[in-house]
């Protein structure tokens, strides 16, 4: 009844909205769909098959079973069971040994057994971490117009695996996504602390420059959000970056207050390590910088003393250029240097002298000098002339007593109380003019100081420059470095229709005002993304604990209560149990948000345990099994499917963590435009580093791996919530062709060969590794016929029997789907 | 979202391929057990119709019954197919399809007009073209000297002289062009196209890019199906130097076993899992495994004869280019050029795709972005025109005489025009403000102009089409509204055309 009525309202909802292009959203009575409503327990419903029931859970589903006449089917055999359990929570099949431990064990407790051995198992947060980097929309680069490789992503994709593998509880899961820098209290593991930030700092970072930096900021901004509310809260609060949302009570407003937590955010990079190293690695970055300034100083001080030298030889320089400059003029033949060295004057700062008194201008100090100058030129002489000596030898006294004046100034004085006279301004212009100024001619260019020292300050130079080099390209143990983000919170105005160059009304920062309703005095504040963290994993908000309870339902049962995962708004679907959805999130929450407590409960449960037989009552009233009165057989994903191969064929590397691998076919690769085809990122088997489970192959944004993207692989440029399932030709073309596939044919051959050499010994081998069962008699006497048949004369084949056995057997329906 | 009665007749369809007798009696001596294996698929019948008109089938929102089937349009459709012929880089609308003789007045000049018209890098005085516009056909259209044979099909073409898009960058306005979005986030329209209407042909990829070796600015994010699903994706057909119509898809060959042994292992692998089904019962969507297997063994022969041209005749060699005089040509350009060869081989592909069921086929010029001409501008159009020219010519006329251009949608442009006012010496800048592409066949009006440039051919003025406009277009004339051809990712809808896009009616026949 009640579901009839939430349906009711939600269409009610569309119509509502589609039909009115001025709706008007009313918190009060919108708040109160059942999303945004806090989850309460219920009690177990009554059931009448009350034998059935394993746990809490088995009587909600037992009782809307019979509710619809329908009922459970038979229960799974141990053998589909530990199939189910172990992909299910490792992604891989169960081995042979397990299989025969697991019949074997006739113990009550042999299903918890299993359970508890898989979520000890590290690879269990490998399975479990990859559906939450479908939502983080997790990719290893940006998808620029150019590769362009995000360094150490890896390390937001291990701390993912890390946190599930220690059950970090789910609320300090999303906190340290969304705050870990701004948690307070001291780290004592950047790792644990920091690295869950990828969350954000490897999201989208768009062109900025010509293709507009407002705009490019405004998109990020929008795909954080939008990762944020889908991904945890399964809100579309995106939808109200340019219009008030069109379904939910989500105003435009809204939309700009949450996103204040991010605006002003920035994406630096952070060392991930422990503090002792970050802090020693920093010490040694400032050390460095301080020598690097410490040279400067030291060379600018060489130059200073040099140019002062020069600015008390202003005569000898003016006159030494005046003969230059009419040398030139008479276009007479003129060897610098050697005129340089006759005089015994440094070259440098003759031709500067030169260039100064051949250039026209009006500025006093250097006029009278110029003038003369010039009349000596019209002389035709020798290139001097008494005005233009009368003239340097003013200027020189003029730079000599500016120059004492400096040094006066400078020269801390015997007798505090006798204060120097600073410079007079006419004394500050006269060195800017000759010495400050670039133009001017006792300037000494950046670039020019080394070729102007001495030999001795030469030699202090180099050792002062080995003492550098010696000390930056020794640096102290490091970590790597990963994207991250910083600050934020800065409030926001409304951008109209979305866009950045048209701001509207100011947005109080702050959550959203459906769930908050917050208080108007704290408008105006900034919004951290801490509060905005909190605001999330408080347990009374409606959502988080249902969202994320849902998305692991869905993983174990292959459709969610909610089937919309990422939305749980009017447009997403209704839960097909609200109470058992209710019930699950509240226990969630007092199990310390525990995501193994949850596994548990599930997997302990009879819904689990059921069998995927068919009943042809069941299906007529049900047919997409959404009350579940059987297990729905589901299709391995690609990391899975792929996983399983790998490990049938003896060749699985279960090494954990680390850089992700870009592994492309050497052969392939050859052929021009292929290139990008066969970035097949370590899915070739022919490579020793493509042997690693699928998880720690490369993510593209740039070039998307073409093989992940045929199976249904995420795009990872947006948030996910769940897989695709298409079945395609060219799926099959890679089944059926695929270098991958042929050498995993050959060595699972192997690896039955190398057991035993006996037909029947292989074959009972070969299925227990494949499916985890022995061959039917049908089966055996199938694969007995195709390995016996005679030898053909087919030319080209380079696989034996044995392995086109291999090959079928791995190709198979059995093998893509869980029982 | 498909209709139940929708899904029955994909279901049904199916059973048909299934009880294919030659499914059975291909391999008839191997099938020892055929009694066996036709009632498993006769058995999967209730069952899976049942399933199948369930409100969810397994999984996402995509039938299991195949995402490639051929799907009704929203109403009915005046093109089934599209061949967008890519000038990358971006082609001069002043000096091909867009006159401007007051650029001769104001030459070097910069009218005041012009000033606040900002392009990616500064820009002189106006330029003139120093092509001659010729009128062609009963239309009498003006088209420049650079095209000659494509003029021959003045009254096919409904050119666009008021196109605009946001922002003069390549990278960006590539995305616009192709996703309508200037980040790489979203779907390109051809796999909108393909969700929307299915293939006409399971035995090829849907949606195909050709090209050169190497790739164009942007790669494949310019094909990419994004979030939509995987098979939506464009297939880029590889073209190297020694062109093999049986490598140009991946996997299409199994270079370890002959055909008959792969035939052979492939009914092993069937009945393994016809005896699987036999066993648990037939599953939705292990049946469509099973018939994938099937098509994935058949494309094998039927892909690779789409793209062997070695049967096409002298005079359609000769009529696409391929041999005769200009065979040889090459437009140069400093990312390595283009040759005539490859291009109007790819012409042609583009009408054998088209003819087989391929619902969208884009062709790229060449690596990077040939047409980019910052600099000799004209020197380098007449070089990069004069090796087009003639394969695209021929493509329209081989489409109109088979009847294909009908409903057939040809695309000619860049992803954005070039500046009327000179770069350096005698460079065009990138111009977003203002540029023609046109279109030919497909519902179009021939023959038609629509929209104008300002006086110097700088900005859209008269009825201005944006290239959003231009996606609701495209789909509308392929029978698609495209504010209802939505996607539902993670719970929020999306669009092609985001929030914007007017059909542009004035231009459709």
């Amino acid at each position: 009844m009640k579901l009839t009525l939430l349906l009711f309202v939600a269409l009610l909802g569309n119509v509502f909205a589609e039909g009115s292009s001025k709706r008007v959203i009313d918190l009060d009575s919108e708040g109160h769909q059942w999303a945004f409503q806090p989850p309460v327990k219920h009690e177990a419903p009554t059931v009448s098959t009350n034998d059935w029931p394993r746990k809490p859970l088995d009587s909600f589903i037992l009782a809307a079973l019979e509710q619809k006449n329908l009922h459970p089917v038979r229960q799974a055999t141990k053998a589909e069971w530990i199939r189910r359990a172990t992909f299910d929570l490792i992604g891989l099949p169960p081995t042979p040994e397990e299989c025969a431990a697991f019949e074997m064990d006739q113990d009550p407790n042999a299903f918890a057994k299993v359970i508890d051995r898989l979520l000890a198992s590290p690879h269990y947060g490998e399975r479990w971490g990859r559906y939450w980097l479908d939502v983080a929309r997790y990719a290893d680069d940006q998808g620029n117009s150019f590769l362009t490789p995000t360094p150490a992503a890896y390390l937001y994709r291990d701390w993912v695996v890390n946190a599930f593998n220690q059950d970090l509880p789910y609320n300090e899961f999303v906190r340290l996504q969304i705050a870990g820098d701004e948690i307070p209290g001291p780290a004592t593991d950047y790792v644990a602390r920091l690295a869950g930030l990828g969350f954000q700092g490897l999201g989208p970072q768009f062109r900025k420059g010509a293709a507009g930096e407002a705009k490019a900021k405004a998109d990020e901004l929008e795909d954080r959000v939008d990762t944020l509310t889908r991904g945890i809260m399964g809100l579309t609060v995106s939808c109200a970056r340019c219009h008030d949302h069109k379904f939910d009570p989500i105003p435009t407003r809204d939309y700009y207050s949450l996103a204040a937590a991010y605006n002003g955010a920035e994406w630096p990079a952070r060392m991930l390590a422990s503090p002792d190293i970050v802090e020693t690695h920093k010490k040694w970055g400032e050390q460095v910088e301080q020598q690097k300034a410490a040279l400067k100083k030291w060379s600018e001080d060489q130059s200073a003393h040099l140019s002062r030298q020069m600015l008390l030889k202003t005569d000898t320089y003016a006159l030494a250029a005046c003969k230059v400059s009419v040398l030139r003029q008479q276009k007479l033949p003129l060897d610098e240097a050697a005129f340089a060295k006759q005089e015994g004057l440094d070259l440098y700062f003759l031709k500067r002298w030169a260039a100064v008194l051949d250039e026209a201008g009006d500025e006093p100090i250097l006029k009278p000098l110029r003038d003369a100058a010039t009349q000596t030129k019209a002389l035709a002489s020798v290139g001097t002339s008494e005005p233009m000596r009368q003239q340097a030898e003013a200027l020189k006294n003029l730079a000599t007593a500016a120059v004492a004046a400096l040094t006066a100034i400078e020269t801390p004085p015997a007798d505090p109380s006798q204060k120097p006279p600073a410079l007079t301004p006419e004394q500050d212009r006269l060195l800017t003019v000759l010495w400050k100024d670039a133009k001017a001619p006792c300037f000494i260019a950046e670039n020019d100081r080394a070729g102007l020292l001495d030999e001795a300050q030469k030699k202090q130079l180099a050792d002062l420059q080995t003492q550098l080099d010696t000390l930056s390209k020794n640096p102290p143990a490091s970590g790597p470095v990963m994207p991250s983000i910083k600050g934020g919170g800065q409030p926001m105005q409304v951008f109209v229709r979305g866009n950045p160059e048209n701001l509207g009304e100011p947005a109080p920062p702050g959550f959203l005002q459906v769930l908050s309703r917050r208080d108007p005095t704290s408008e105006g504040k900034p919004f951290t993304r801490l509060e905005l963290a909190n605001a999330l994993v408080n347990p009374q908000n409606p959502l988080t604990a249902r969202v994320f309870v849902n998305r692991v339902w869905h993983y174990h049962f292959g459709r969610g209560i909610v089937p919309t995962l990422s939305n749980f708004g009017k447009l997403g679907s209704p839960p097909t149990h609200p109470e058992l959805l209710d019930t699950l999130a509240v226990q969630f929450m007092e199990a310390g948000w525990s995501v193994k407590w949850l596994h548990r409960e599930i997997m302990l449960s009879a819904t689990y345990q059921l069998s995927s037989a068919q009943d042809p009552g069941n299906l007529a009233s049900d047919p997409g099994n959404v009350y579940l009165w059987r297990m729905t057989p589901r299709r391995l994903d690609i990391e899975a499917w792929r996983d399983a191969l790998l490990s049938i064929a003896g060749r699985l590397d279960l090494q954990i963590g680390g850089p992700s691998i870009d592994q492309t076919t050497p052969g392939l690769k050859e052929v021009p435009g292929f290139d990008f085809f066969t970035r097949m990122n370590g899915m070739e088997a022919d490579n020793p580093a493509g042997r690693r489970r699928t998880l720690y192959t490369v993510v593209s944004r740039y070039a998307p791996n073409a093989t992940l993207t045929l199976f249904d692989f995420p795009e990872p440029n947006v948030t996910s919530d769940q897989r695709n399932v298409t079945t395609v030709p060219q799926q099959q073309l890679f089944v059926l062709n695929s270098p991958f596939m042929l050498e995993m044919s050959r060595e699972f051959a192997k690896r039955l060969g190398q057991a035993t050499p006996h037909d029947s010994e292989r074959l009972q081998n070969a299925w227990q590794l494949a499916y985890g069962r022995p061959p039917t008699a049908d089966e055996i006497s199938l694969a007995l016929e195709f390995l016996q048949a005679p030898a053909d004369t087919a030319v080209g084949d380079q696989l034996n029997r044995w392995e086109q056995l291999a090959h079928a057997l791995l190709a198979s329906n059995e093998l893509m789907f869980v029982p | 979202m498909k209709s139940p009665l929708h899904r029955q007749y994909l279901w049904e369809h199916l059973l048909e391929q299934a009880s294919d007798e030659r499914f059975f009696e291909k391999n008839a001596a191997l099938f020892s057990r055929r009694a066996m294996l036709a009632k498993c698929f006769n058995g999967m019948g209730a069952l899976g119709l049942a399933a199948a008109v369930g409100p969810r089938a397994l999984g996402g929102e995509v039938a299991q019954a195949g995402p490639l089937m051929p799907k009704q349009p929203h109403f009915p459709a005046r093109a089934r197919r599209v061949i967008h012929l890519w000038m990358n880089g971006a082609p001069s609308q002043v000096d091909t399809f867009d006159p401007k003789p007051a650029l001769e007045k104001y030459a070097g000049k910069r009218p005041e007009s012009t000033v606040k018209l900002t392009t990616e890098n500064a820009t002189g005085g106006l330029m003139p073209s120093p092509f001659k516009f010729s009128k062609y056909g009963q239309s009498g259209m003006e088209i420049s000297e650079l095209f000659p044979e494509v003029a021959k099909y003045a009254d096919d073409l409904c050119v666009i002289r008021s196109m605009q898009t946001d922002v003069p960058v390549h990278e960006s306005s590539n995305w616009m062009m192709f996703t309508g979005s200037i980040q790489p986030t979203r779907p390109s329209y051809g796999s909108w196209l393909l969700y929307g209407l299915g293939s006409e042909n399971e035995n090829l990829p849907g949606f195909v890019v050709l090209g050169e070796q190497g790739q164009p600015v942007n790669g494949p994010s310019n094909w990419s199906s994004r979030f939509l699903p995987g098979i939506y994706q464009g297939c880029q057909v590889a073209l190297p130097k020694e062109y093999n119509p049986r490598e140009v898809i991946p996997y299409l060959q199994n270079a370890q076993l002959s055909p008959v042994s792969q035939r052979r292992e492939l009914d092993l692998m069937q009945r393994l899992n016809a005896l699987h089904m036999e066993r648990r019962g037939a599953e939705n969507a292990m049946n469509a495994r099973i018939q994938s297997l099937e098509m994935a063994f058949n494309m094998e022969s039927s892909a690779a004869e789409a793209f062997d041209t070695s049967g096409e005749s002298a005079a359609t060699l000769e009529a696409y280019g391929l041999t005769g005089p200009g065979a040889d040509l090459v437009a140069n350009s400093g990312d390595g050029g283009f040759k005539r060869a490859t291009y109007a081989r790819n012409c042609l592909l583009a009408r054998r795709l088209v003819e087989r069921g391929v619902r969208v086929v884009q062709i790229y010029c060449g690596k990077s972005q040939p047409w980019d001409h910052h600099s000799k501008n004209s020197e380098s159009h007449r070089n990069h025109a004069a090796v087009v020219d003639r394969p695209i010519a021929a493509l329209l006329g081989d489409l109109k005489q088979r009847g294909l251009l009908e409903d057939t949608l040809v695309l000619w442009g860049g992803e954005f025009g070039r500046t009327p006012t000179s770069q350096g010496d005698d460079g065009r800048d990138h111009n977003h403000h203002g540029f023609t592409v046109w279109m030919a066949g497909g519902g179009v009006r021939g023959g038609t102009i629509y929209g104008s440039t300002d006086e110097f051919g700088f900005k859209a003025e008269e009825n201005p089409v944006h290239v959003h406009d231009l996606h609701a277009t495209m789909l509308h004339l392929m029978g698609l509204d495209h504010e209802k051809l939505t996607y539902r990712y993670s719970g929020r809808d999306f669009r092609l055309t985001d929030v914007y896009g007017r059909v542009v009616n004035e231009i459709i026949s």
